[in-house]
């Protein structure tokens, strides 16, 4: 199977990835449920939280956190602001993300369709299994991002991504499950389980 | 005098002359500090203005924008501009609005637990760690991750981020792409720099630096740097003021030298009765450099406009040559009169000397020994070099027409007393404030700058250049702990909206009381590892995480309180050294507004602190210092008159012929005033200096044209030299009118008035004429 995609010409895999991120286009507002795992090399345990990403058109993401606790981010205009209950709003600049601004980034292209974006910030790599199951690895082009966020690998079934793997330089991996998938994210969830998960949700 | 004689004097006054040159060259040393054109403070209040103009950290910053590319340029080159300055001596503080952690360095670090007021209502105990280790965790699984994953392990209170907020400017514009932005899209930046805002000289360096870093980044082309401060204002006014001057002495130095070539027609007489004025020019600055350390550019170029009256003696020997007689002749003839216009002149400028104002003390003393040395010259030497055979300008036959045109000028006694009522009646009905107290008004920059100013200043909300709260106390540490108390207060005036920010040196410093007291309060090390441990039941943090975090509170458990001194040496302490000042047996804080609503209110909040605590009205101060400046100006020019009158009346022997030479100058000098008052002028004390000047030249008119020769040829002779420095000085003064500088302006609008005024009036009133 992988040799079959490493055999692959690049200017038809290119071609196929362009399709592909163009049937991803959804009008906005688009929204999805999201769980989020993250492992960091300071925690003895993933840290999960489960809400609604929605990408709002032009460069605006929100991002809603339900649980454990209530949070929405929302990104524009290059500032990031933080909202939680009971607390004053937190600010910041996108440019003191970089997480952010990659998934920014990767999620505006995908959910906007718009494939010379996502070529414009990532270099991509693009693997199909069958004609339904594929999987983008992107690499950000920006030395000063890829030295924060290595690399991101989104896998999909049809137009629908199930999920969106962050893996940052310093070892610490976030797995994002989307969509449906989202319902599916384990109370103590593992790097091993998750990359099942996504493979065969 | 013999040839060879002749030859000789002229050689040695060339050589005296160029001896007094080199010595000029080799100890002159001009200042170009504004504040010498200032008058002298007398009340502490006044005297700290003058600081703050100068010095305070209000007048050293710079306000900058980047402006005409897309916001994400702009950011990149805001901050690699920073990067830039902060490496460079000459700027104490360099602020974009992207905090730093840098900018508090390694080494003060531990004493955010000192410095963050955390302490004051929580113990680092087990359930105050947890709370915040709860956070974190949040934190940690939010966007914000990547941010504060770093800072983490080492300070889990976050205390960093709560000393940046706490000490980011009150008022601060939008951030964009990370960095600060006005409402036109432009990247904002501060500056503070270490010169004195008030000092052209150094400011020109520090602007010039800023410049240069800027061209220098890689992306720089197509965006625009927009200067303005203070700073950048008196470097305008300086380079403008030069500029016109300079502009203005050359075209009327030509207009000069073509103007006595056609009165007098003869190139030797012009070249020589320049000596004078060089001689006058040079001894001037001699004086100054003898008398005083720095000499101030301004007085140069001021003084050598007042010397045109130095023109003047000269002038009234060439054109009362007689044909055939000898120069030293008609000098000895004329000298009675030239001695009394001297003294009269050299009294006048007395006035400058009493105005207390350094930088008119010095103009008086150019200007008084200018004179002497020209009168004296052209009475002991100069005669002794003009030709033996001259053209007799009597015999010209224009004059003879004028003069007798002059002569039969009807001359009815009803018109100087019209003349007085007209003066009177527009003095009384002309509108608007007579006095011009605001010295901003002789700023001399475009409105458009200011409009600039205003608006950057209003973008980035920095402090409010008027009003200051002034806190004072034996010490430091008592500045610090006056402040301290004054928060509760402050912060009640902040919930009323009476001001929309107020900056006190505490913010940045506590005072050693309150740092002591936030050390007691940090646990040792087995009481914070026993609480971590505690705190972190269940959670997923690894162990030993935190252990830097400990190590940092054991280490601010030591440290000696952070002092402005020490804290002075990182680049944030820049902010604290420039609130708290020493002023010999106490110290000064100083506390800046921002967005002044209520006055009222502010002023109460100083009353209660009986007399520690002042507001500082910077604009009130000012005008109560130019009042108090003109009052003085106002008792030397009456004194001066006074002491003209006696000194007139005595050289003329005769109240009668002192009336007449004196009522006509007198006239024409409020006549000047209600003219200007009519057309709207407020006085300034620059109008009040000029009205004297004009004074001393129309009485010169008014002693030539009294005297009373009984011989035709002579009075033809008085016209021609009247008209020739009346022209001079028209020329000369007429220029500066046209300047765009307040000053300039002023002081040529207001002398050409009074020169045409004094001509016509002491013609009309001149006493024999009408005896005729």
């Amino acid at each position: 199977m992988l040799s079959l995609c490493a055999n692959a010409s690049a200017p038809e895999e290119a071609a196929t990835a362009r399709a592909l991120v163009a049937s991803l286009g959804r009008p906005a507002p688009a929204r999805t449920p999201f769980a989020e795992a993250r492992f960091m090399k300071m925690l003895d345990q993933p840290l999960v939280v489960t809400g609604e990403l929605a990408w709002l058109g032009g460069d605006r993401l929100e991002r809603r956190v339900d649980h454990p606790n209530h949070e929405v981010s929302t990104i524009a205009d290059g500032e990031v602001s933080q909202q939680r209950e009971g607390r004053e709003p937190r600010r910041f600049s996108l440019k003191r993300a970089p997480q952010l601004q990659i998934l920014l980034d990767s999620f505006v292209a995908m959910l906007g369709g718009d494939a010379t974006r996502l070529e414009q910030a990532f270099a991509i790599q693009y693997s199909g299994t069958d004609a339904k199951r594929w999987t983008l690895i992107l690499t950000p082009r920006d030395p000063k991002l890829v030295r924060t966020v290595s690399r991101i690998e989104i896998e999909g079934a049809g137009n629908e991504p199930h999920c969106m793997r962050m893996q940052e330089a310093d070892g610490d991996l976030a797995v994002d499950l989307l969509g449906d998938l989202a319902a599916k994210m384990p109370a103590a969830p593992t790097r091993e389980a998750l990359a099942v998960l996504c493979r065969g949700g | 005098m013999r040839l060879g004689g002749r030859w000789t004097l002229l050689v040695v006054w060339l050589v005296l002359l160029a001896g007094v040159g080199v010595f000029v060259v080799q100890h002159l040393r001009v200042s170009t500090d504004l504040r010498s054109f200032m008058p002298a403070p007398t009340t502490p209040d006044q005297r700290l203005l003058m600081e703050q103009v100068g010095e305070g950290p209000g007048s050293r910053l710079l306000l900058l924008a980047i402006a005409g590319k897309t916001d994400q340029q702009l950011a990149a080159l805001s901050q690699q501009l920073t990067a830039s300055l902060r490496k460079d001596e000459r700027y104490s503080q360099v602020l974009n609005g992207s905090f730093d952690i840098a900018s508090l360095d390694e080494a003060l670090l531990p004493y955010r637990y000192l410095l963050s007021p955390t302490l004051d209502t929580h113990a680092l105990d087990a359930p105050y760690l947890r709370d915040e280790l709860e956070q974190r965790l949040e934190d940690l699984s939010s966007p914000a991750a990547g941010l504060l994953k770093g800072l983490l392990p080492r300070d889990p209170t976050l205390e960093v981020l709560k000393l940046a907020e706490r000490w980011t400017p009150p008022k601060s514009p939008e951030v964009r792409e990370g960095v600060w932005f006005s409402a036109q899209g432009e990247a904002l930046l501060l500056v503070q720099t270490r010169a004195a805002g008030f000092d052209p000289d150094a400011q020109t360096l520090a602007i010039d630096g800023i410049r240069q870093a800027f061209d220098a980044l890689p992306d720089h082309a197509g965006a625009k740097l927009i200067v303005s401060g203070p700073g950048y204002f008196s470097v305008v006014a300086n380079a403008q003021t030069r500029g016109q001057a300079e502009w203005i002495g050359r075209v009327s130095t030509v207009g000069f030298i073509l103007l006595l070539l056609l009165a007098y027609r003869s190139i030797s007489s012009l070249l020589l009765s320049a000596l004078p004025i060089a001689s006058a020019a040079l001894a001037g600055i001699a004086a100054l450099v003898l008398l005083f350390p720095q000499v101030h550019g301004i007085t140069l170029a001021f003084g050598f406009t007042l010397l045109g009256v130095a023109q003047e003696y000269p002038i009234r020997v060439l054109s009362h040559r007689r044909a055939g007689e000898n120069a030293l002749q008609s000098v000895r003839d004329l000298w009675p009169l030239l001695l009394i216009a001297i003294a009269s002149a050299c009294i006048a400028y007395l006035a400058f000397y009493a105005s207390g104002v350094n930088g008119l003390k010095q103009l008086a003393v150019f200007t008084i020994t200018g004179l002497l040395v020209a009168g004296f010259s052209t009475r002991y030497a100069l005669p002794h070099l003009l030709p033996e055979r001259v053209h007799d300008v009597a015999g010209m036959g224009w004059l003879v027409r004028a003069r007798r045109w002059v002569d039969a000028l009807p001359r009815p006694r009803w018109i100087p007393v019209l003349v007085a009522i007209a003066t009177v009646l527009m003095l009384v009905f002309a509108r608007g404030a007579f006095w011009q107290n605001d010295l901003a008004a002789l700023t001399p920059l475009p409105r458009d700058l200011l409009q600039e100013d205003a608006r950057l200043r209003e973008a980035l909300g920095a402090p409010d250049v008027r009003y200051l709260l002034v806190l004072e106390a034996r010490d430091e540490q008592g500045v610090l702990a006056l402040s301290e108390r004054l928060e509760p207060a402050v912060q009640a005036l902040l919930a009323t909206h009476a001001v929309d920010a107020i900056e006190l040196p505490s913010r940045y410093l506590p005072s050693e009381t309150v740092q002591r007291a936030r050390q007691q309060r940090l646990p040792d090390r087995p009481t914070l590892e026993r609480a971590l441990s505690d705190a972190q039941q269940g959670m997923p943090f690894q162990a030993g995480l935190f252990a830097p975090f400990v190590d940092d509170v054991q280490k601010a458990r030591e440290l000696p309180p952070l002092t402005e001194e020490r804290f002075a040496t990182s680049p944030l302490g820049q902010r604290i050294a420039a609130m708290l000042v020493s002023r010999g047996d106490h110290w000064v804080g100083l506390g800046t507004l921002s967005g002044v609503h209520d006055v009222a209110a502010l002023q109460s909040l100083a009353q209660g602190s009986g007399g520690s605590v002042r507001l500082l009205d910077l604009k009130e101060t000012a005008e109560s210092m130019v009042v108090a400046y003109r009052t003085r100006i106002l008792h030397a020019l009456l004194a001066a008159t006074l002491l003209l009158v006696v000194a007139i009346t005595l050289a003329l022997r005769s109240i009668r012929r002192a009336w007449h030479v004196l009522a006509p100058m007198t006239l024409a000098t409020f006549l000047v005033l209600a003219v200007e008052r009519v057309a709207g002028v407020e006085v300034s004390l620059f109008h009040l200096v000029a009205l004297i000047l004009a004074a001393g030249l129309g009485l010169h008119y008014a002693l030539f044209f009294e005297r009373d020769t009984g011989d035709a040829a002579e009075q033809r002779r008085t016209l021609h030299a009247t008209l020739v420095c009346v022209l001079s000085a028209l020329l000369v003064f007429g220029m500066l009118a046209w300047s765009s500088i307040p000053v300039l302006r002023a002081i040529g609008l207001t002398v050409s008035l009074g020169v045409a005024f004094h001509f016509c009036l002491s013609i009309l009133m001149a006493p024999h004429a009408r005896q005729d």
